[in-house]
């Protein structure tokens, strides 16, 4: 058992440099208790990928990730004979095929005696395993992140599913492998598309929202030390503010890090008109979210 | 607890949620891992295992206020006394003459199991559903005032029943108790009345965010569809077959380098194993993936046409990006016009479609008989590869909306998508269903103008 209660796993992740909601911990502590994965839905940036990496850090495990696409297949995702390298194999081993080849009556029973061979040719050492497999056939227990499965297809959804519920995979030339560790799954989505039911039914769910102010000044001040008390204040508010504005692309927290970080080197220490002017590339990803945010450039500065 | 949490599922689903048994069950099993006396912790545990996506998740938020809140308030040791009483009214109102299923649902509601209610007000929402297909039934596309009557008089007839309960126990109940027992069952049918005339947020969920767009054609992109003078139209052709051209050059331009080059190494290995490691054949890589099906549904009343017809002018263009595009037109019934697009080039196609005489263009607009008729008739050109888009007002003029059905949709296609030619401000005036609709939709975006419009069909293409 990883966690013992909802509240030490809350401490594993803070200590882990997550800050983490009761909600958040709940979720990943029950996930752990009952063997589920957990399906993480919210918007761009507010710490899906990252809360599968700091339940890897907490706990201790390796991290195994699998990054979707459009056009994902088994290949990518659980193995792939390695082609090339039995062809090498081949062509550097040809003599011993032909001697157990020679003195075959028959190009029938030279046939069957390599076929008796077939063994060294589709062994482990051919298998090149994707992150599927390697999660399965780890011997340590792993955490498996599943990213952005919306981009996948219904297809490998449906493959994913049979893995996801007996996390054992049949390999025609090698037998079936079982999981010695059930891994802790984390599988992260961006709404693209929805999931099947089948797939949600499997999952306990997590929704991550933007983090309140409270929360989201935490991780600034976490990772991003040098930050006096009082700017960190006043950039989680203006950030508030400007998610208000209904942007093109709302700044996540990745952007609240990369403004401190722009903050700490510019040497500021209270945040201005001005200095939002001439950081706002750090912010707005698009020229019109920027021509927006200047107009609302004194309400988003107006503080106490 | 169980009986309380069977309870609410029991209640989530009559309000629509999908729980499955299996979930009841997953929840029960983790019910003692987690703090119950820790709310965050308690709700949590639910919502991971009954709320299963965003959209589910506000409608779950509200439920569980009215069932763990609201509801609940007898669980507070100040209400002890009022419990019997409660129970008593409610023998009393299921045996009133005459019996009625809204009265008896209420009676259960006033006890606290709301099931029986929100089920009720369920299938109030999705009445005439059985009509589909068939001539237009009566009730199904009356005022939503009058299906909701028969529950509202229900609510009358409990209200006077509570004031003679009162009345009537007036020597037996303690003065103290029985205000409290007024307040209390006063203030649920009062609940009960604001669910029924749909001012909880249980219908009022946040829309999907709708992102600006890239001005790439300044004035001209602009305009609003409606409102371009001849020239502008001129200018707005080019424009169109300009974007057009680019995108098919973006997407053909992949298609013929990987058909031309790029041989599939893997694969020719994996085939040269067979001819003793000698590659004789060269294999390459198979064409790229299409970008799936696409059904587009198009409301062709006056506003929504000007909209729309560039839309499908687009979307026929580059029809080649596709496996298919099938095409329906809508006043108050789906009608398809694919086969106008596959026969002509787009012009000739829309000129046939406005002459169809299959069309009834005088007809009011009805997005609920149209949803209906969809899903009877041609649901089985939605599947897991179909990006549905619908393009409408959600002006329905007053009838039923059916977003259910628009839901099921959903759930049956890989993506579905809103463009609204109207800003958003207008959305939810007047006899707007788009409040109803956006929440079911994975994409809601204006789309009156062509910098809009080519932001739009860039990410279906590319
Ligand atoms: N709760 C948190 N505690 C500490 N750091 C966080 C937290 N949430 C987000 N971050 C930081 O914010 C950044 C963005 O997080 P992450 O990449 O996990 O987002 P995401 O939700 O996966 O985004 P996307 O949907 O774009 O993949 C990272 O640098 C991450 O370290
Ligand atoms: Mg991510």
């Amino acid at each position: 058992m990883p966690f013992s209660d909802v509240e030490a796993t809350r401490q594993t992740l803070e200590a882990a440099g997550y800050a983490c909601s009761p909600e958040i911990a709940t979720v990943v502590f029950l996930a752990a208790v009952a063997g589920k994965p957990v399906l993480v839905e919210g918007p761009a940036g507010v710490g899906k990928t990252e809360l599968a990496k700091a339940v890897a850090r907490g706990l201790g495990r390796e991290l195994i990730r699998l990054q979707c696409y459009e056009g994902l297949d088994e290949t990518k995702a659980l193995y792939e004979w390695e082609y090339a390298k039995q062809l090498l194999y081949t062509q550097i081993a040809r003599e011993k095929i032909s001697d157990a080849v020679s003195g075959a009556a028959s190009l029938g029973e030279a046939m069957e005696r390599i076929a008796a061979e077939e063994d060294a040719f589709f062994s482990e050492r051919f298998l090149l395993a994707r992150p599927l497999l390697k999660a399965i056939r780890s011997p340590a227990p792993v955490v498996l992140l599943i990213d952005e499965v919306d981009k996948s297809d219904p297809e490998f959804e449906a493959f994913l599913l049979e893995v996801l519920s007996d996390f054992q995979v049949t390999i025609p030339e090698l037998g079936t492998r079982k999981a010695l560790h059930v891994p802790f799954v984390v599988l992260t989505s961006n709404n693209y598309r929805d999931m099947s039911d089948a797939l949600k039914r499997r999952c306990l769910h997590l929704y991550i929202d933007y983090p309140d102010a409270e929360t989201e000044r935490g991780i600034v001040c976490r990772r991003i030390p040098g930050l006096s008390r009082r700017l960190a204040e006043q950039l989680v508010a203006a950030m508030g503010r400007i998610r208000a504005l209904d942007l093109k692309k709302t700044p996540s927290i990745s952007e609240t890090l990369d403004w401190a970080q722009a903050l700490l080197s510019l040497q500021v220490d209270s945040l201005s008109r001005e200095v939002v002017l001439s950081t706002l590339n750090v912010i707005c990803k698009y020229r019109q979210d920027a021509q927006r945010v200047r107009q609302e450039v004194e309400r988003v500065v107006k503080f106490p | 607890m169980d009986v309380m949490i069977h309870r609410f599922a029991a209640a989530a689903r009559a309000a629509g949620l999908r729980i499955a048994t299996s979930e009841v069950l997953d929840a029960l099993a983790l019910l003692p891992r987690v703090d119950i006396l820790d709310e965050a912790q308690f709700a949590a545990l639910l919502r991971a295992n009954f709320a299963k996506s965003r959209l589910e998740r506000a409608r779950f938020e509200h439920l569980y206020h009215l069932f763990f809140h609201e509801l609940r308030e007898d669980l507070h040791a100040s209400s002890a006394p009022v419990a019997p009483h409660v129970e008593d009214f409610r023998r009393e109102l299921i045996s009133l003459e005459p019996p009625s299923e809204a009265l008896s649902a209420i009676a259960d509601f006033l006890a606290a199991d709301p099931a029986a209610y929100l089920e009720l007000l369920n299938s109030l929402q999705s009445e005439g559903r059985g009509a589909a297909g068939g001539p237009r039934g009566a009730g199904a596309n009356l005022g939503g005032l009058v299906r909701r009557l028969p529950v509202l008089r229900a609510l009358q007839r409990a209200r006077e029943a509570l004031d003679g309960f009162l009345a009537a126990n007036r020597s037996r109940i303690h003065w103290e108790t029985r205000r409290d027992l007024e307040r209390h069952l006063a203030g649920r049918l009062e609940t009960a009345r604001r669910l029924l005339a749909g001012e909880d947020p249980l219908r009022r969920l946040t829309p999907t965010p709708l992102p600006a767009v890239t001005e790439t054609y300044g004035e001209l992109g602009r305009t609003p569809f409606a409102n371009l003078s001849p020239g502008e139209r001129v200018r707005l052709r080019e424009a169109m077959a300009q974007l057009v051209r680019r995108l098919r050059d973006q997407t053909g331009l992949r298609t013929k380098a990987r058909s031309r080059g790029l041989p599939d190494l893997k694969r020719t290995l994996r085939g040269a194993v067979r001819t003793q490691g000698i590659p004789l054949e060269l294999r390459f890589r198979r064409r790229p993936p299409r970008k799936g099906r696409i059904v587009v549904l198009c409301d062709v009343s006056g506003s929504v046409w000007s909209t729309a017809r560039f839309m499908l002018v687009m979307l026929y263009a580059l029809q080649d990006c596709f496996d298919r595009v099938r095409s329906f037109v809508f006043v108050d019934a789906p009608h398809e016009v694919t086969r106008h697009f596959d026969d002509h080039e787009a012009d000739r196609a829309l000129t046939e479609v406005l002459h169809d005489p299959a069309v009834p263009y005088g007809a009011p607009t009805d997005y609920g008989r149209t949803l209906r008729l969809f899903r009877h008739r041609h649901l089985d050109t939605v599947t897991k590869k179909t990006t549905v888009i619908v393009i409408g007002d959600g002006r329905s003029n007053y009838g039923n909306p059916e977003e259910a059905i628009l839901g099921e949709i959903r759930d049956r296609a890989r993506r579905l998508i809103w463009l609204n030619p109207e800003p958003e401000a207008f959305w939810n005036s007047g006899d707007s269903e788009m409040r109803s609709y956006a929440v079911l939709c994975n994409e809601v975006r204006v789309c009156q103008n062509l910098n809009q419009l080519a932001d739009i069909v860039r990410n279906l293409v590319l």
